[in-house]
This record gives structure tokens, C-alpha cells and sequence, in this order.
């Protein structure tokens, strides 16, 4: 619940949100998964609010309480079969904050979510649920079902705050994009990128705008002469 | 003989029976407040009043969706009795309520439809309701709905002996209670089940249904001896609340409906209050407060004859109030009452004069200010005069070095000097909000590869701007104090005519000081601090507010609610609300709080609203103001 609880605080608090959700994938399926929010043009609001006991009826978590929170989900991360390199970091001058993991594979890296998340409460995690997949040359990504849960939590107001946030979704590969399927996605110049910028509120009104299918062009396989 | 005897007891049950809905609020009841129902229903019509979101709220709230397609006038409430809400804490419990008259129990209970009649109460020509921990209890023609809450701490020592008793040690020693906090869910779900299963038991129990009450007792003679203990410590403990909860509720209400002992034939201040012409009074027993406040019990009970000492000081110490609702004003008179000695410490405390100084810093433009007028010097011999005396006879030795160490430093210290450099008068100005700047960290990306790097680029945010000061004869101290700062860090900078602080408010903006013309100000408006430094002058305030803040004694407050809407940052609200903020343009005022001198008995204060605008009647407008600060807040 807390989990839930930090991320509705973070997101209504900011009517500038900015998030980047940045995935790398190798050719062997394993790869790196950044995520960044920027509240940086939000920091008065931030620092007012932290500054607060409560906020709607919740305690409003200190400084130390989400620096501990977050070296706590980081010791879990480390623990998950097939991710290594976790680093979070934190800027609380002007309220960035960082996290970045390796993984083996992207199905190592939804369990470890999906445990991570369900540790908190379990009613949160569908374990069919599939927001990753990756076969040969193609690549499929949309949003966590817990992001669905999370916006039917919100109400109106707080959702129209998020208006003026940024979400930007980027996956990278080591090899060239042949196309991809989402109309509101970006390939960038030198194609080995898939860029969709949308903003949280867009995401709380449709949660398939992340959606997308990329094709890659074939690995070429060595002649021996 | 006989039938002189049923005309005594006639007339005896028409005495008893008469009673309205002031006579039933407990002797508990620490703070109650009171509507003449009458006269605000002259102003407000009922139809108009249950369209209000509040009152929506209210209703759901209370009749769990009973009042579908009613409206408050289907309750059945007789509108010539007073509506009184009641709140009161002692060390045993909390209680609250509110207590009505009824004119039509039928059409009451069309809408109370959740409570369930409790039988075989003992107390004749009384009856009993309840809806899980609220109860409902009429008499004649009043009733009084009433929660009672055992004190948290007594219901945990007792569930903690009888656990121990049950030879299972200490409950918390078993416990990790780090996790019991931190995984709320769990914490929480637990507690609901052990509810649940209580309330399903209780209902059984009070069901009054002989029926249940044999299956009850069959199930009852299946069970284990010993299935009893087997509860877990929250349903244990949730038993204990409910037990308390009654043995609490029977003596309160054996106190009103049997020995007829409630608030008002109890404290004489709060009968006479009652009988104001106004639409509606309050009374705070502030004396009961001290006596019942949780953070002094553990000083009651090591110190018995200390705390009777300090009971004496704060004796009759009464907060009386009158609320009159006119058609272009709302006012509020209270007078806050005070015993012999605590009289003598505030009458020494306010017994100085206003610091004209203040109102060179008063915009004549701004939003709203205060202005507080007290001597701490005076004040403080006042009170060292009446309380060391009384610390002195106490013989613990804490306490006794306490009293040593507070003569010594009387002695030693220049105390005089301290209340010059700070001598308790002040001010605070508020004066909208305004855009001010900040940094803010920005993402550029490289539309080759979506690779990105931060770039810090300039910012603006909305910022409430303020500025509080207060009155001091000895500028050099805290200049001092400023001077060492400025050598310790750059962030402190002296500007000359003022202090600067970098990145003093929320880590972003930075905070002024003036130290000038008597006045020590701390300020975030950059404009006062670096061109106004020795006020406002033509562009001050003057007139008549500037009079009434001098003329007022002890405190001023001045709030304009409109120029408020005015300044407001609209971008910081939803679309919804920046609705009710325009709907709530034209008809908003100017609030006004002003006191009297103290007196060894009293300060009087006098709250005002004046407001213009279309409205159909002060009573309507003071709801449509309420309903906008529910809507804007909820």
C-alpha cells in the first residue's frame, strides 16, 4: 500500500511531473531498465508538502522514510534472481530521483517487479500479466497492470494535475528497428530507438498508449567460409 | 390520597419528561456548541439546505444512505429545540454527539433506519438505539445521539494484564512491532476482522430476539469451556472497548435520565449562555481541558497536590461565545473568562502599548495582517511570582531543583535585557501569492539517438509572500547573532539596509531580514527588502484599520477575503474549483477579529465578516460559504 501511497503522492503533488522510462535491450534478451522523475520545476510545492504531517488523511513520509524505503526496495531488487546493478539515486535539492537495474532477461525483470510489488500487497499483481515480451526480432512493452490500479485509485482533480506532467517512454536495442506499431511513437535517426512522449494524464485516460510492437531487422548470421 | 398522588406523579413525569434537548447534553461534554434552530430556519429554508454537498455528505454519513429521496425536514426533528453538538474527554473516555428535539419518532426513524432498539434498558420512559458504536436515546420529545470511546491506553493495560494472566507473556515482547506498523494493510485488516467478529457476537447479544438469543445460548453450550481464551489479542481487545463502551454509556445516561445531573444544571456559566437572544452560542471549558488532557496525566498522577495547584490557577477558565447572523454581517462575540491569578498573569501580559512602528510595514494594499500586543517582561515576573510560590511547597526533589535552577537563572540572568530584545508584541502580513524564481532541471534530448542530459534552466513558481516581525529594543543582538552566521556561510549576505538568506524557504527562495526601527522581520518579499526597508510610507496603511489595530488591545486580525480570490494562483486549482472561486466572487468580505483590554477577569473578542454581494440572507450566504470551502477542501 505504501508504495502506492508514495507514488500517488509524488504524482499529484507535481503538476510538472517528468518521467522517463528508458529500456535497453542487448540482442540476448538481457539489458538495462532506467526510470527517472524529474520534480524539479515542482521543488517548492515538494519541499511544502514535505513539510506537512499528513496530506488527505495520510502521513506525508519525512526525507529519511523515503531514503529508507528506497534502500529497502533496492536490498529486495538486489536479492532477484537475474538482476544486478541496482542503483537509486536521489537528488532531494531539486527533487530527482534515479533508478537503474540490469537484467537477464525481461521476464527476470517483470517477476522481480511483480514480487517486489506483491510483497507490498498481493491484490496489486496479476500474475498472468505480461507488460514485457521479447521473441527473436520482436519486441512488445505497454504499461504495468499496477499503473491501471494505481489511476482508478485517483480522483478527477488529482488526475487533471497531471496535465502538465511528461511521461517519455524510450526502448533501445543494439540493432536497427524495421518498424514498430505504435501511430504516436518515434523512431529515432539512427534507428536503434523507439521514443512515445505522452503525459500521466494521457496515461490515467488510456492505458494502451503505451502499447507497441517493434520489429527489428534479423540478426545476420556468420557465413564460415 | 391516591388520586393527589397520580396528579404528583403527573406532574413529576411532565417535569422529568419536559426536558429539552439542552438538558440531556452530559456533564462530560467539555465543549458544546449550540444552533437555535428557530431562528436559523427563519432564514434558511430546508429544501435549500439539503442541496448543499456538505449536507449531502453529512446525511450519507449519519443514516448510511437512509435519506435517499428525504430531506432533513423528513427526520422529524421539532425545530423549536435547540441542535446541540457536545464533545468532552475525561480519563476513562471521549464522548460526542449531539443532542435535538423530536416532534415525529415515525418519520425519525424512517431515515435513523440503521439503529436497532435495545431492550430491557431498566430506565422507564427511556429508549435505546444503537448502530455499531453510536447510540441513539430519546426521552419524551428530545433525543441524543452519543458515542463513547474508551481511553485507548486503560483498554490496552487491560487487555495486556489479562494476556499475561493467561500465562502468555508480555504481547508486544512477541510482536515485531516494526512490522505490525509497517505493513499497514495487514495491521489493518486484522483489526477490521477482529471488528467484524465482535460485532457479529454483539449482535447476537443485544439482538433482543429470543430466538437468536436460545440459538445463541445453543451454540453457546457446544462450545469449548475454554474457546473463550482462544480469541487473538485484537479480538480480545476489541471485546474490552466494547465492554467499557458500555459500562461508560449506562453511567453517563444513568446520570442524565435517572439522577437528571447533566451540563446545564451543572455549570451555571453554561445555563446562562443558553439563554442568549442569539441563533447560536458555544461554550469551552478550558479550566476541564487542563484537567483532562491526556499529556498531564502522568504529571496528575506523580504529583496529585501539584497539578490541584495548577487546577486552582486555571479555575473558571471558560470560553463563552455568540454567533448572530445578520444580513450583511456575521459576528462573533466571545469572551474568554479566567480565575483570579491566571487573570492577574494576562492582565500583566497585555499590559503594553501598541507598536505604531508595525504599520510602516503594512501595505495598504495586502491581504490580510495581524498585529499581537504583549509584555513578556511583565508577564513573566507576574507569573514567576505566582507559580514558583506554588513549586516551592512541593517536596520531590526533581521538582524542587527545578524550582532552584529557575530562581538562580531569575537571579543571574538579565532578564530584563532578554525581554527587550524580544518583548512578545508582533505582527504578520500576508499579501497573496507572487511568481518568484527558481531553478529547475530540464531534459534535452539528441534526436539521433533519444540519448538526454540535464540542462538547469530557469524557473517560476507561485509563492504565498509574507512577512512577521516583532517589536525589539535591543536591534544589536540579533545582529550579532547575524554577523556570526555571515562569517560562518555565503549564504548569509549583508546587503546593508537588509539580511539575505539563500535558499532559506523550501530549499528554493531565499528569506529577508530587516533589523530596523525597532523591528526585527523575517520576510520572503524581495521587493519589501530591498526598497521598502523602512516601510511603506504614503503606500502604507493608514485610516481607519490602522486605528482599530491600535485600538485594539490585546490582539487585531484582518483578513480581506475577496482581495484573497483575487491573488489567488489560479493555475494551483482544478477546473472544478476555480468554479466555486469565481461563483464565490461579489459576494465575499473583509473578517475581523478584535479584543478588548484584559481584565483581571476577562478579554473580549469580537469576530465580524462583513460581506456584500447577492444573497438571499446572511444564514444562506454563511452556508454557500461553507459549502465552498467544503468543496474547495474535500
Amino acid at each position: 500500500m505504501k508504495i502506492l501511497f508514495y507514488a500517488l503522492i509524488l504524482m499529484t503533488l507535481s503538476s510538472c511531473i517528468e518521467i522517463v522510462d528508458d529500456l535497453s535491450i542487448n540482442n540476448d534478451g538481457s539489458g538495462t531498465a532506467k526510470y527517472t522523475i524529474n520534480l524539479s520545476s515542482s521543488k517548492i510545492k515538494a519541499n511544502s508538502y514535505l513539510a506537512l504531517d499528513s496530506l488527505n488523511g495520510k502521513k506525508v513520509p519525512s526525507i529519511s522514510d523515503i531514503e529508507k524505503k528506497i534502500e529497502e526496495y533496492k536490498k529486495k531488487l538486489e536479492n532477484k534472481e537475474g538482476i544486478s546493478n541496482v542503483v537509486f539515486e536521489t537528488n532531494f535539492t531539486d527533487f530527482i530521483f534515479k533508478f537503474q537495474c540490469d537484467f537477464e532477461s525481461v521476464q527476470n525483470l517483470q517477476k522481480a517487479v511483480k514480487e517486489i510489488v506483491a510483497s507490498e500487497n498481493k491484490n496489486l499483481v496479476d500474475d498472468e500479466y505480461v507488460w514485457l515480451s521479447w521473441k527473436d526480432d520482436e519486441f512488445s512493452r505497454s504499461l504495468p497492470a499496477l499503473s491501471n490500479d494505481l489511476t482508478a485509485k485517483m480522483k478527477s482533480d488529482e488526475v487533471e494535475l497531471l496535465k502538465n506532467g511528461s511521461f517519455i517512454s524510450i526502448t533501445r536495442f543494439d540493432r536497427p528497428i524495421e518498424k514498430q506499431s505504435n501511430a504516436n511513437a518515434k523512431i529515432s535517426a539512427n534507428r536503434l530507438a523507439v521514443m512515445i512522449r505522452t503525459n500521466p494524464y494521457l496515461l490515467t485516460q488510456n492505458t494502451e498508449i503505451l502499447k507497441n510492437t517493434i520489429y527489428l531487422s534479423p540478426i545476420k548470421k556468420q557465413v564460415k567460409n | 390520597m391516591k388520586y393527589f398522588l397520580n396528579l404528583f406523579a403527573f406532574f413529576t413525569c411532565t417535569l422529568v419528561f419536559g426536558q429539552v434537548s439542552e438538558d440531556i447534553i452530559p456533564r462530560d461534554a467539555v465543549s458544546v456548541f449550540s444552533i437555535n434552530n428557530v431562528s436559523l430556519l427563519k432564514k434558511v429554508s430546508m429544501d435549500d439546505l439539503v442541496k448543499y454537498e456538505f449536507m449531502a455528505e453529512v446525511q450519507s454519513e449519519l443514516f448510511n444512505g437512509s435519506t435517499n429521496d428525504k430531506t432533513i425536514k423528513d427526520l422529524g426533528l421539532d425545530f423549536n429545540q435547540k441542535l446541540n453538538a457536545f464533545f468532552g474527554q475525561n480519563e476513562q473516555y471521549e464522548l460526542s454527539g449531539f443532542t435535538f428535539g423530536i416532534n415525529d419518532k415515525k418519520q425519525l426513524f424512517t431515515v435513523f433506519d440503521d439503529f436497532d432498539k435495545i431492550e430491557n434498558t431498566q430506565l422507564e420512559g427511556v429508549e435505546f438505539y444503537r448502530s455499531y458504536s453510536n447510540y441513539l436515546i430519546i426521552r419524551g420529545t428530545s433525543g441524543i445521539v452519543i458515542r463513547v470511546d474508551p481511553n485507548i491506553d486503560q483498554v490496552a493495560a487491560i487487555a495486556d494484564s489479562i494476556w499475561l494472566a493467561r500465562g502468555l507473556g508480555y504481547f508486544w515482547d512477541n510482536q515485531s512491532i516494526e512490522e505490525d506498523y509497517d505493513d499497514e494493510d495487514s495491521y489493518y485488516s486484522e483489526a477490521e476482522d477482529a471488528v467484524e467478529a465482535v460485532d457479529s457476537t454483539y449482535e447476537i447479544a443485544i439482538g433482543a430476539d429470543e430466538e437468536e438469543i436460545i440459538e445463541e445460548d445453543s451454540i453457546e453450550g457446544d462450545l469449548d469451556s475454554n474457546d473463550l481464551l482462544s480469541k487473538n489479542y485484537w479480538e480480545m481487545r476489541d471485546s474490552i472497548t466494547f465492554s467499557l463502551q458500555e459500562v461508560y454509556l449506562r453511567k453517563i445516561t444513568l446520570e442524565i435520565f435517572k439522577d437528571n445531573i447533566h451540563l446545564k444544571n451543572q455549570d451555571v456559566k453554561f445555563a446562562t449562555q443558553l439563554q442568549r437572544p442569539s441563533d447560536g452560542v458555544f461554550y469551552l471549558d478550558n479550566s476541564r481541558n487542563l484537567h483532562n488532557s491526556k499529556g498531564l496525566w502522568g504529571f496528575k498522577a506523580m504529583f496529585p497536590e501539584l497539578f490541584d495547584d495548577f487546577k486552582n490557577i486555571y479555575s473558571g477558565n471558560v470560553l463563552l461565545g455568540d454567533i448572530n447572523l445578520n444580513e450583511h454581517s456575521i459576528d462573533i462575540d466571545f469572551v474568554a473568562n479566567y480565575g483570579k491569578e491566571l487573570g492577574s498573569i494576562y492582565q500583566k501580559l497585555n499590559s503594553t502599548k501598541f507598536d505604531k512602528n508595525v504599520l510602516k510595514y503594512i501595505h495598504k494594499d495586502n491581504t490580510g495582517f495581524f498585529t499581537y500586543n504583549i509584555d513578556l517582561n511583565e508577564g513573566y515576573k507576574k507569573a514567576f511570582d505566582i507559580v514558583i510560590p506554588i513549586l516551592k511547597d512541593e517536596k520531590d526533589p526533581r521538582i524542587s531543583s527545578n524550582v532552584l535552577v529557575a530562581e538562580l537563572i531569575n537571579e543571574f540572568v538579565n532578564t530584563e535585557e532578554i525581554f527587550k530584545t524580544y518583548k512578545g508584541s508582533m505582527f504578520g502580513t500576508f499579501n497573496g501569492y507572487k511568481k518568484v524564481k527558481t531553478k529547475r532541471i530540464e531534459f534535452l534530448y539528441d534526436e539521433e539517438t533519444f540519448d538526454y542530459e540535464e540542462k538547469e534552466v530557469e524557473s517560476e513558481e507561485d509563492m504565498p509572500i509574507f512577512t512577521i516581525g516583532f517589536s525589539t529594543s535591543r536591534p544589536d543582538i540579533p545582529e550579532k547573532v547575524l554577523k556570526h552566521f555571515g562569517r560562518m556561510t555565503s549564504r548569509f549576505k549583508n546587503n546593508g539596509n537588509y539580511w539575505e538568506i539563500e535558499d532559506a524557504f523550501l530549499n528554493s527562495i531565499s528569506a529577508y531580514i530587516i533589523n530596523k526601527n525597532g523591528l526585527f522581520m523575517v520576510t520572503n518579499d524581495e521587493d519589501l527588502a530591498k526598497n521598502h526597508s523602512n516601510g511603506y510610507g504614503a503606500k502604507a496603511i493608514s485610516g481607519k484599520v490602522a486605528k482599530k489595530a491600535k485600538d485594539s488591545k490585546f490582539v487585531y486580525g484582518y483578513f480581506d477575503w475577496s482581495g484573497a480570490l483575487e491573488k489567488l494562483p489560479r493555475e494551483m486549482f482544478t477546473s472544478k474549483q476555480n468554479k466555486i472561486l469565481d461563483a464565490m466572487k461579489g459576494k465575499t468580505g473583509v473578517l475581523e477579529l478584535t479584543s478588548s483590554k484584559t481584565t483581571i477577569s476577562n478579554t473580549k473578542f469580537k469576530l465580524t465578516y462583513d460581506f456584500d454581494g447577492s444573497f438571499d440572507n446572511s444564514g444562506k450566504y454563511l452556508l454557500d460559504l461553507v459549502n465552498s470551502i467544503y468543496v474547495l477542501t474535500k
